[in-house]
């Protein structure tokens, strides 16, 4: 729940987002859509606790989000994101990417001499085999195509047992065809464990299909929160503005 | 359109005069400077061959005292390494600026600075003088001199590694410590591993001349030998040291290209 946020890259730059009210309740499969630059990215990077908030009230999982103050471990591993460029340690193994995903919950000394509880590795090994990378669990992530090292990301995600799991643009730096497989792997993924899905994309027909809600941004203010029934031409028109629409319609409707 | 291309054309140019101006009044302070005369160069050439004749035949009944010796440089080059590698890990993180905040890694980057700056000829002086002679103030006026430079190496090998996965690895709930022995280290370990093998070469050749001072190692014997005009077997010291030298940055270079 958000409340009254607000927030600035610098303490005089501009105001990047201005949220006045966004509730989300537990479970919810949420997409957000806008234009490029409009806030999408810097919203989930607020709730995962990456930025955090100058004003405002801002609570996650029941936790209040205190303005310029860093979450503490517990709370970050509740929120797992999923990146647009993956954000792989890219000379790791496959395994050793997904296992990174435990770190939240391994000793904080004991790892760092790689020595991980059996329950972390068992995770780990169940969200390679989720997303059906068990074969190359032994590649160097940069040995792996786009597809694959997303799905490497995913599995980072689902071994951190995360309550909410954030996806910022995960299809944009891929392949098209690979589309259908990422999201609905998110999808399944998140209704398996009764998390909340909360995923940032520029297709609004891939919205439509994989969400029950759209929340729309613009200018670093929500200007659509419907289910994504009613993302219509009109409400697409409201939230990307009209000459963009005009543009980008023939791909995007 | 045109004008303005031939105006900075024309400014460049300049810039360019002027840059050749500043480097040959360089050249003739330098020169100067230094009585730089070709001439006395040419007078001292039949003493450069005297000296490399009696250099031949080398006296190889020194062959043993100088490899022993020179195993000796070998080891303070490599202990000197490691001890140098280990602080340089340590201050190296602290002075990234990605991974501390300003007031840590700017006092630790000049403290790095201020260790180049030390010529190691004094340093080796200093511990000499405070340890004794040996091998010991050898290995320790190595491992300070090295960190000045491996400590920024490592510094920046940390700050070139990509953000993405270091805050991927903050958002799933890891330690800075766990972030940096998953992320940073396991990013950067190449670079880190190639800055030692090639701060091992430098100081190898660097402790070849500690001896000079009383900091173990061949060094004493090549001031010994040339004091007292036995250039048969500085020959012999030369050769051995030559050999150990280039087989151990063969062996360095061979490792760095495998590293990836």
């Amino acid at each position: 729940m958000l409340r009254d946020v607000r927030f600035r890259y610098a303490k005089d730059g501009p105001l990047v987002l201005a949220i006045d009210h966004l509730a989300i309740d537990r479970g919810e499969r949420i997409a957000v859509v806008g234009p490029s630059g409009s806030g999408k990215t810097t919203l989930l990077r607020l709730l995962n606790g990456s930025l955090r908030v100058a004003s405002g009230e801002a609570v996650v999982l029941g936790q209040q989000l205190l303005p310029g103050r860093r979450q503490g471990r517990e709370q970050r591993r509740r929120v797992g994101m999923v990146y647009q460029d993956f954000a792989l340690v890219e000379r790791a193994s496959v395994f050793d990417n997904v296992l990174y995903g435990r770190l939240g919950h391994a000793h904080p000394w004991l790892s760092l001499i790689g020595h991980f509880a059996a329950e972390d590795l068992a995770r780990a090994w169940a969200a390679v085999c989720e997303v059906g990378l068990q074969d190359q669990s032994d590649q160097r992530a940069d040995a792996l195509s786009g597809g694959q090292r997303q799905r490497v990301a995913i599995a980072r995600v689902l071994a951190q047992e995360p309550e909410i799991i954030l996806a910022d643009e995960p299809i944009s730096n891929l392949d098209p065809a690979l589309t259908e497989g990422i999201l609905g792997l998110l999808v399944a993924a998140s209704e398996r464990r009764g998390a909340t899905l909360i995923t940032s994309l520029h297709q609004p027909q891939l919205a439509r299909q994989y969400a029950e809600r759209a929340i729309g941004i613009s200018g670093g203010r929500v200007v659509f929160d419907r289910p994504v029934s009613q993302l219509t031409p009109q409400a697409l028109r409201g939230i990307y503005g009209a000459t963009l629409v005009g543009e980008a319609q023939p791909h995007m409707v | 359109m045109a004008t303005a291309r031939m105006e900075v054309r024309r400014r460049h140019g300049y810039g360019s005069a002027a840059s050749f101006v500043i480097l040959i009044l360089l050249i003739a302070w330098a020169w100067r400077g230094t009585e730089f005369e070709p001439a006395k160069l040419t007078e001292s050439l039949p003493r450069l061959a005297e000296f490399l004749g009696r250099m031949v035949p080398p006296d190889l009944t020194v062959a043993e005292t100088v490899a022993v010796s020179t195993v000796e440089t070998l080891q303070i080059a490599f202990l000197g390494t490691v001890l140098s590698a280990i602080a340089s890990l340590f201050l190296g993180l602290l002075a990234a600026a990605n991974l501390t905040p300003p007031w840590v890694h700017q006092p630790v980057k000049w403290l790095l600075g201020a260790l180049r700056g030390i010529p190691v000829i004094l340093l080796a002086l200093i511990f000499v003088s405070t340890i004794g002679l040996g091998p010991l103030p050898g290995v320790i006026t190595i491992a300070v001199h090295a960190t000045g430079m491996l400590g920024k190496f490592y510094a920046e090998a940390f700050e070139s590694a990509r953000p993405g996965p270091l805050e991927a690895l903050e958002g799933v709930g890891a330690t800075w410590a766990q972030k940096i022995r998953f992320g940073a280290l396991t990013q950067v370990a190449p670079d880190l591993a190639r800055d030692t093998l090639f701060r091992f070469e430098l100081n190898l050749r660097e402790s070849l001349v500690l001896g000079l001072v009383g900091a173990g190692g061949i060094g004493f014997y090549i001031q010994l030998y040339i004091r007292a005009f036995q250039y048969d077997k500085v020959a012999t010291l030369t050769v051995v040291v030559l050999v150990m030298v280039i087989a151990l940055e063969q062996l360095s270079v061979w490792i760095r290209r495998r590293l990836r």
